[in-house]
C-alpha cells in the first residue's frame, strides 16, 4: 500500500451542505484539526454508555451520526440535524464539473417519508410548482403532514390520489426541476 | 368497594403512569398487548398481559369496546382505567362497563355525554352563568341574518364553516361594513371545501391564552379545583408545553375562574378528574370552551405543584371514597413546566420521525420528573401518536423552573431519533416566554425559528461528519482484504483499494 498516497488523501476534506455551503476540514483525526483554515481546539469524547460529545470552548455538545450512506452524512449536534456530503478536493472538483455539464438527474422523485394515508393532493400532472409549495397531505401518527416541494419545477407524474394508503418510500410524484 | 385489579385500556406513557400508582396502592395491573407493538415497554411494567395480537378486528385494539370488556370479565378484573384518548371520553364505554359490573375509573357516562356534546355543554355553561363565546345557535342562512347576529354578539366576530376544520371557510370580521361580503366568501369557500355552505358566527377572541382548570369531584357531591394549567404554547392546537400555575392569573382571577370551573362540573354532578378549558383575552376576560372528562397528558404539572397523585385520587373516587382534601386545604407550591418530547422533526415542519430509540440519557434531580413509555430499543411506529416522553421540571419560582429546565434539556438525549427537544430549548430562549407574556399565537408570531441553534454547531457538525468518514476510511484500510467480502464492498472503497495495490 502506498502510504504516502494514503496520507495525502487524509489531509484535506470538504464537507458540503445540500445548499452548497462548504466546510474545509484538515487533519480531522489529529490535534491539528482545522476547519475553514482555522485551528480548532476541540476534543471528541465517547463515554462508556455509548454517547459521544464534542468539547469546544469549554462547552459540551451532544453529537451523533443519525444516518450515513457512503459519503452522505446526517449528523445531530444537540438534537439539531445537519446534512453533509464528504468529498476530497479531487472528488469535489469532479462533482462540480459533472453538475456543470448537466449530467445530473433533472427529475426529482418524491417518496412517501412515512407510511400513511393521502388526505389531499394539491397538484396535478403538468402543473408548475415552486420550492416550498405544498404537494400533498399525508396523515400519519394521528397528524396531518403537509409535504412541501424542495425543488421548483413541473410535475411530470402523479401516482397518488385522495384516500390512497401508501407505504414508506412509495413513489408519490415526479418533478422535472426547472 | 376496594379495587383489587385494574385493566389499563391504553398504551405508552399513560399505561406506565397508571401502573406506577396501582403498584403503590397494591392493585394488580393488566395491560393489552397488540400486534402493532408486541415488545412495548408498558407491557414489561404490568403484572399481567392480555394478548390481543391474534385479534383480527377491523377496529383498532384500544377502540374495541366489546373486546376489552370481554377480556376484563374473562380475567375477573375489577376495574378499567381508560387512560386518555378515545375510550376515556366514550359515554358508551362508561355505560357498558357499568352494565357489566365493571368499575369505570372516570366520570359517569351521563357527564361524559353531556360535556362531550358542545351544544349541551354550552347550554349548561349559559345556565350556570359561566361566560362563553356567544354565537349563533345554529347556522346562518343569509347575509342579512349574519349582520344582525354579528351586531348582537359584538365585533370582532368569526364566521366558521359548520362542517369545517383546518382554517378553511373561516373569516374574521372586524367591521360592520364587511359582514355581508365576508359571509358570502366564507359560505362559498365552505361549499367548495366541504360541499356544505352552512356557516355559523361566533365572538372572536384575538390571540387568547389557553388556560385550563383541573377539577376533581367525588360521588358524594364534593367538587374542588387544583389550580390552573397554562397551555398556550401550541402548534395547530397541539399542546407542546404546559405550566402551572399561569403567569397571567392573579389570585382574584384564579378564584373567579376556579369557581366557574367548579360550577361547570357541578352542572353534571361530576366526579373523578376533569379539566375545564377557558380562553383568556388581553383584558383578562375569560370564556368557557369545553370540558375534558378525563385525565390529561399535562396532569403532572398539577401534581408537581400540589404534591398530589391524581391517578390515586381517580382510583379512590372510583372506590366511592370521599375526596382526601377540601378546597381550602389545596396549596400550590412553586412552579412546574412540562415539555412534550415528541419524535418529530422540528426542522421539517414537525413531521413524524420514525425509528428506534438507540439510547436514552435522562437528567436526574429531585425536582425533575420524567414520564415515558419508551426505553432503549423501543420502536416509534406510525400506528400511535409521536409522544415519547414528558419532562417535568419544578422550581420554587417560575424563573427557577425555567433555569432548571434549561439545564435538564441540555442533558436530556434520546439518541437515534429527531425529537422536539431543540424546540423546547428555543421556547425557553424566547424573551417574552421568559417574561410569561405569551398567548396561543406564540409559535407563529413570536418564534423566529422553531429550534434552538448555537452558532458554532454547523461547523462542529461538519467536523464530526468528516471525522467519522476519515475514521471509517482508516479502519477499512487496516483490514486485510477478504475476497468474499469484496463482493459486497462499496464500489468507491473497492476502487480505492485497487488503486493502492
Amino acid at each position: 500500500m502506498n502510504s504516502q498516497n494514503g496520507k495525502t488523501t487524509k489531509d484535506k476534506f470538504i464537507a458540503c451542505t445540500p445548499s452548497n455551503k462548504k466546510f474545509e476540514v484538515s487533519n480531522p483525526l489529529s490535534e491539528k484539526v482545522k476547519v475553514k483554515g482555522k485551528k480548532l481546539d476541540l476534543r471528541v469524547i465517547e463515554d462508556p454508555e455509548g454517547f459521544s460529545y464534542i468539547i469546544y470552548k469549554n462547552k459540551k455538545y451532544q453529537v451523533d451520526i443519525l444516518e450515513k450512506n457512503q459519503n452522505k452524512y446526517t449528523v445531530t449536534i444537540n438534537g439539531v440535524w445537519y446534512s453533509f456530503t464528504i468529498e476530497t478536493p479531487i472528488s469535489y472538483k469532479r462533482r462540480k464539473t459533472l453538475s456543470k455539464n448537466g449530467s445530473s438527474s433533472k427529475i426529482e422523485v418524491i417518496n412517501a417519508p412515512m407510511p400513511g394515508k393521502i388526505l389531499d393532493v394539491m397538484v396535478e400532472e403538468n402543473s408548475e410548482i415552486k420550492q416550498g409549495e405544498p404537494l400533498f397531505i399525508l396523515e400519519a401518527m394521528k397528524m396531518q403532514n403537509e409535504i412541501v416541494s424542495n425543488v421548483s419545477g413541473r410535475i411530470t407524474k402523479v401516482n397518488i390520489k385522495q384516500n390512497d394508503s401508501v407505504m414508506k418510500d412509495d413513489v408519490m410524484l415526479e418533478i422535472e426541476k426547472s | 368497594m376496594k379495587i383489587k385489579s385494574i385493566l389499563i385500556a391504553n398504551r405508552g406513557e399513560i399505561a406506565v403512569r397508571v401502573i406506577q400508582t396501582a403498584k403503590i396502592m397494591g392493585i394488580s395491573t393488566w395491560v393489552i398487548k397488540t400486534s402493532k407493538e408486541p415488545y412495548a415497554y408498558y407491557l414489561s411494567e404490568a403484572d399481567n398481559i392480555i394478548d390481543f395480537t391474534e385479534q383480527l378486528a377491523d377496529i383498532p385494539e384500544f377502540l374495541d369496546i366489546e373486546n376489552i370488556i370481554k377480556a376484563a370479565k374473562e380475567h375477573n378484573i375489577d376495574a378499567i382505567h381508560p387512560g386518555y384518548g378515545f375510550l376515556a371520553e366514550s359515554p358508551v364505554f362508561a355505560s357498558r362497563c357499568a352494565e357489566e359490573g365493571l368499575v369505570f375509573i372516570g366520570p359517569s357516562s351521563d357527564a361524559i355525554y353531556r360535556m362531550g356534546n358542545k351544544t349541551i355543554a354550552k347550554q349548561l355553561a349559559r345556565e350556570h352563568k359561566v361566560p362563553l363565546l356567544e354565537g349563533s345557535q345554529g347556522n346562518i342562512e343569509t347575509p342579512e341574518e349574519a349582520l344582525k347576529m354579528a351586531k348582537k354578539i359584538g365585533f370582532p366576530v368569526i364566521l366558521k364553516a359548520a362542517s369545517g376544520g383546518g382554517g378553511r371557510g373561516m373569516r374574521i370580521v372586524e367591521y360592520e361594513k364587511d359582514v355581508q361580503k365576508m359571509f358570502k366568501m366564507a359560505s362559498s369557500e365552505a361549499e367548495k371545501a366541504f360541499g356544505d355552505p352552512s356557516v355559523f358566527i361566533e365572538k372572536y377572541v384575538r390571540n387568547p391564552r389557553h388556560i385550563e382548570f383541573q377539577v376533581f369531584g367525588d360521588k358524594h357531591g364534593n367538587i374542588i379545583h387544583l389550580g390552573e394549567r397554562e397551555c398556550s404554547v401550541q402548534r395547530k392546537h397541539q399542546k407542546l408545553l404546559e405550566e402551572s400555575p399561569s403567569a397571567a392569573l392573579t389570585p382574584e382571577l384564579r378564584e373567579r375562574m376556579g369557581k366557574a370551573a367548579i360550577n361547570i362540573a357541578k352542572s353534571v354532578n361530576y366526579y373523578s378528574a376533569g379539566t375545564v378549558e377557558f380562553l383568556l383575552d388581553e383584558k383578562s376576560d375569560f370564556y368557557f370552551m369545553e370540558m375534558n372528562t378525563r385525565i390529561q397528558v399535562e396532569h403532572p404539572v398539577t401534581e408537581m405543584v400540589t404534591g398530589l397523585d391524581l391517578i390515586e385520587w381517580q382510583i379512590l373516587v372510583a372506590q366511592d371514597e370521599v375526596l382526601p382534601l377540601k378546597q381550602k386545604d389545596v396549596k400550590i407550591n412553586g412552579w412546574a413546566i412540562e415539555y412534550r418530547i415528541n419524535a418529530e422533526d422540528v426542522q421539517a415542519g414537525f413531521s413524524p420521525s420514525l425509528g428506534s430509540v438507540e439510547k436514552i440519557s435522562y437528567p436526574r434531580s429531585k425536582n425533575i420528573r420524567i414520564d415515558s413509555g419508551v426505553v432503549q430499543g423501543s420502536l416509534i411506529t406510525p400506528y400511535f401518536d409521536s409522544m415519547i416522553a414528558k419532562l417535568i421540571v419544578h422550581g420554587e419560582t417560575r424563573e427557577k423552573a425555567i433555569s432548571y429546565s434549561a439545564n435538564a434539556l441540555k442533558k436530556l438525549w434520546i439518541k437515534g431519533l429527531k425529537t422536539t427537544i431543540p424546540f423546547c430549548k428555543a421556547v425557553l430562549a424566547n424573551k417574552n416566554f421568559r417574561k410569561g407574556k405569551y398567548d396561543t399565537s406564540f409559535l407563529t408570531s413570536e418564534m423566529k425559528t422553531t429550534y434552538f441553534v448555537d452558532p458554532d454547531e454547523e461547523m462542529l457538525a461538519a467536523f464530526f461528519a468528516t471525522y467519522d468518514f476519515v475514521r471509517e476510511l482508516d479502519s477499512e484500510e487496516k483490514r486485510v482484504v477478504d475476497f468474499d467480502k469484496g463482493k459486497n464492498m462499496a464500489p468507491w472503497v473497492l476502487k480505492k483499494r485497487l488503486r493502492s495495490l
